[in-house]
């Protein structure tokens, strides 16, 4: 008995110790990425001149912000001022432990599960960490001790009250189907049935990518960092990796999370014809994954602004009710047939 | 464009008898009036006469005489298409036109901080471009053009290392005061009496102010309930600066102004003063003038377009909007020699003949421009986030338009089809052909649709322009080299000796310019541009007002923006569209 729980607790950092790093790589990543497609959208070349396409630019910018001065400003809430960092950074690294990678596979006489802590409740503390990440924006706010970062945290607040409850509705429908909570439980619903749940559930999916958006703060939704108006609002008075820390948590990390919790949700997560052979699960994973990421940020880099009365305008009076009617007619339609 | 008809004056005569006084010059015509009657006369020029529009409020100084000061309005009668000016003569206080006309509110408070002139009734009379706690009135005669030495401003080498012999900088130590933080802070609660929670300083250096404007946002919420603006921080006192210029050098300054239409400011001067002057212009040099400052006109509205999208969001629609913008600042350059501020004009002319291959590479423009065009309509005309940002918001009537002086496209966005391009025709507006959008609602989605389509129209007087210039022939005269204010060309300043000598002399002495006032104003890409000349007989004008189209377009932005969110805030001053060199001068 303890033998296991040591072992299942060995696997666990294990897998910890694989997910982590690689979700942070990639993240640092994604800002090259980003910079070389915003680059070509508008008609530029993109970060060039640090390593051949400019790949080591992601590291050039973290020794940049790591060796910068820190200055924080006169009056802020010391303590919360740097627990607003962790309050962003850990719930979004923590929604990492809840994604089924792969399907389970034996090794040594071992089932192994690629996913941190399969829980059947996952979903539900995924968006319990979602509205956990939400007070790392509040906090920043608050503790700068600066009219504009309070302003975009207040911003932020009111978003995402409205969001929270849209997406707990849309995802209803997906559990309904499913009949479970858990991320595994889902997808596996999903391969049983030989279909992904956006052919049933595609209203559902068009309201999760907006929540997602507002919730990752991203273009059409970035009205707590509004740089015209709030000049980056909540983090405008961080410096250095502190800055740093906020959009790698917001802007990539969250967003990496929950197009992976979409993936889950509505692509049917792994599932896909095997070309990899064994690998192929993870590609699909991955390729899926990537996909939203890349229509989240081509989204960026194209639309303008909603005002945030706009933004909780649009999701009390037509998202939500828009969300409640498609629970009911997803459970009513289950219930007979 | 007429000034006021002998009928009408007449009449007005008759009305006021003795207190009147009908008065034409070669340029201008007006009355003068006494200042007890002055408000009367105005209401009844406003009322009766249809003289709606205000224009320009202004002061000269005459230290010499009695009443020293003497006030100046502008007014237009947008249905007579008719422009009076009307004179009056105080020791120091007038009373206010606030009431008839709300865009007084600023210029009066500019004249109350540059002359010293109280304004009898104006709801919050403080300085508009200085400090409070400034004792002096700049513009004034007598105030001395190196300012007052009152303080010591050492260099940093010398605060570092003292004195030295000789000293570290051969600049003088002594400076005029300059406002300490305790003055500004001074200067911003004179502004606004806080009534909700939260007063926010949105600028001087904010990167939603397009400059350095410095906004007080009253706030409940995100709802403003009140709003100020600090001008000034800019303010170079370029009026000041021409009356110590000899006409031509003051040129360069006004690339300094709107410095994202510089060719545009630079025409409206060298007309002006072409005017005052009676130099006539080639053929050559008005289809080149016009080129250029439609060319600019493209430019300033494509930086409008850009940023304005960069406010709301739209990241993508600023580079796109840079991307052309480069074309024509490479046009620019290779015709002018500089990019912004170009110093391309001159009096009599232009500067340099046009470049070779010139023609070429704006007929290239005008061929790939109208596929840019589209691509911007493709990305925000039809999006529905940018219809919810701009629609109904910041709604300018017809009435607030005359009644706060707005010019340019935020007054035909609004419906009022004030183009001076065509109401008062210059360079070479009235042999091209073009259109005048004009608006409906008044909102900012308006103003961004007659600025779009204004830039269509610009790229048609464009084409006509190059054909025209095309059958030019190529040694036509640029410049009227025979008028003796015009500078000749370099290449015959050192290949001859008399337009060398007359160069010379017109650097040492300058021209004088007849005795005399001319009011003349080019429509810029911000509106009117006016310069109101008095000039004395000398090389130099005794006075040199400018009227800023930014500024009283600017003007209305407290009044629109109550009620509204900061994010309305960025999305009204994007469609205003003020530089801030323009505004502050």
């Amino acid at each position: 008995m303890e033998r296991e729980l040591i072992e299942s607790l060995l696997f666990t950092v294990l897998k910890v110790l694989v997910v982590v790093p690689v979700a942070l790589g990639v993240g640092a990543y994604l800002t090259w990425f980003e910079r070389k497609l915003a680059g070509h959208i508008q008609n530029r070349m993109g970060p060039t001149v640090v390593g051949p396409f400019g790949l080591l630019q992601p590291l050039a910018d973290a020794l940049k912000l790591a060796t910068k001065e820190s200055v924080i400003p006169r009056g802020a809430d010391r303590p919360v001022y740097y627990l607003a960092i962790l309050l962003a950074l850990v719930p979004s690294v923590l929604l990492l432990a809840l994604i089924p990678w792969g399907p389970a596979f034996e090794l040594g006489g071992r089932v192994i599960k690629p996913i941190i802590s399969d829980v059947n409740v996952a979903l539900l503390l995924a968006f319990a960490f979602g509205s956990l990440s939400v007070y790392g924006t509040i906090f920043s706010g608050w503790a700068s001790n600066s009219k504009y970062a309070f302003i975009g945290s207040m911003r932020k607040a009111a978003v995402v009250i409205a969001y929270e409850v849209v997406l707990g509705f849309s995802v209803l429908g997906v559990v309904l189907l499913a009949g479970t909570l858990s991320t595994v439980g889902i997808v596996q619903a999903q391969i049983e049935r030989g279909v992904w749940f956006i052919l049933y559930q595609p209203v559902a999916f068009v309201l999760y990518m907006f929540c997602m958006l507002a919730e990752s703060g991203r273009v059409p939704f970035d009205v707590q960092e509004a740089e015209a108006e709030l000049v980056t609002g909540y983090n405008v008075e961080y410096g250095g990796m502190k800055f740093g820390a906020f959009p790698l948590a917001e802007w990539y990390l969250n967003v990496i999370a929950l197009s992976a919790i979409a993936v889950v949700l509505f692509f049917g997560g792994w599932s896909g014809p095997s070309i990899l052979g064994p690998l192929s699960p993870y590609f699909w994973f991955l390729v899926k994954t990537f996909g939203l990421v890349f229509f989240t940020m081509w989204l960026h880099w194209t639309l303008p602004r909603f005002q945030a009365k706009d933004i909780t305008d649009v999701a009390w009076k037509i998202l939500l009710p828009v969300a409640i009617a498609n629970v009911v007619v997803t459970a009513v339609v289950k219930y007979f047939f | 464009m007429r000034w006021l008809s002998e009928e009408k004056a007449r009449r007005v005569e008759k009305r006021f008898g003795e207190a009147v006084a009908y008065y034409r010059t070669e340029h201008t015509a007006g009355l003068k009036v006494k200042k007890e009657q002055l408000k009367e006369l105005l209401r009844y020029l406003k009322e009766r006469e249809g003289f709606k529009q205000f224009v320009d409020l202004t002061c000269l100084d005459y230290p010499e005489r009695k009443e020293r000061f003497e006030a100046v309005y502008l007014l237009y009668d947008p249905d007579e298409n008719e422009r009076v000016v009307v004179k009056s003569s105080t020791d120091g206080t007038l009373p206010t036109v606030t009431d008839l006309w709300p865009g007084a509110k600023w210029a009066e408070r500019e004249a109350y901080d540059m002359f010293g002139v109280t304004f009898e009734g104006h709801e919050n009379l403080r300085r508009m471009f200085l400090w409070e706690g400034y004792e002096h009135h700049p513009l004034r005669k007598d105030f001395p053009l190196g300012g007052y030495k009152e303080v010591e401003l050492p260099s940093l080498t010398e605060l570092l290392h003292g004195r030295t012999d000789p000293p570290s900088h051969d600049f003088e130590l002594a400076h005029t005061r300059l406002p300490t933080l305790e003055d500004l802070e001074r200067t911003e609660k004179a502004r606004l009496k806080k009534k909700a929670e939260l007063v926010l300083n949105w600028g001087p250096l904010h990167p939603g102010t397009h400059g350095t404007i410095w906004f007080l946002f009253d706030l409940e919420g995100e709802k403003v309930v009140q709003c100020d603006v600090i001008l000034g921080q800019l303010h170079r006192g370029m009026e000041k600066i021409a009356e110590n210029l000899h006409y031509f050098q003051f040129l360069p300054y006004t690339d300094r102004m709107d410095y994202l239409s510089a060719v545009c400011n630079e025409l409206a001067y060298v007309e002006t003063v072409e005017r005052l002057l009676g130099v006539e212009v080639p053929e050559k040099a008005r289809y080149i003038r016009t080129l250029f400052a439609e060319l600019q006109r493209i430019n300033s509205h494509l930086l409008w377009l850009g940023t304005g999208a960069l406010d709301l969001g739209a990241l993508t629609v600023f580079l796109y909007a840079f991307r052309e913008r480069e074309k024509i600042m490479d046009i620019l350059e290779g015709n002018a020699g500089y990019r912004l501020t170009t110093c391309f004009l001159r009096i009599g002319g232009v500067h340099y003949d046009l470049a070779e291959g010139t023609l070429e590479a704006v007929k290239q423009f005008i061929k790939t421009f109208p596929e840019s065009l589209k691509e911007y309509h493709a990305l925000l005309t039809r999006n529905r986030i940018w219809l919810r940002r701009t629609k109904g918001v910041g709604v300018i009537t017809k009435e607030d338009v005359y009644a706060y002086g707005l010019t340019g496209p935020v007054a035909r966005a609004s419906g009022v089809p004030y183009d001076l391009r065509k109401l008062q025709p210059y360079a070479a507006y009235d042999e091209v052909e073009f259109d005048v959008p004009v608006g409906e609602v008044g909102d900012v989605y308006d103003r961004y649709l007659v600025r779009m389509e204004e830039m269509r129209q610009s790229l048609r007087i464009v084409e006509q322009c190059v054909s025209k210039l095309e059958k030019l022939p190529k040694d036509a005269p640029y410049v009227n080299k025979e008028h003796p204010a015009v500078m000749p060309p370099r290449e015959d300043v050192y290949n001859a000796l008399e337009d060398m000598v007359k160069t010379f002399r017109l650097v040492v002495h300058g021209e004088p310019a007849p005795e005399g006032e001319v009011y003349f104003a080019g429509e810029n890409p911000r509106g009117e541009l006016g310069f109101f000349v008095f000039s004395k007989g000398d090389g130099k004008p005794y006075r040199l007002r400018i009227r800023s189209g930014a500024l009283y377009n600017l003007s209305i932005f407290p009044k629109l923006i109550e009620g509204r969110t900061i994010a309305d805030a960025i999305a009204l001053l994007g469609s205003l569209d003020p530089v801030v060199g323009e505004t502050d001068r």
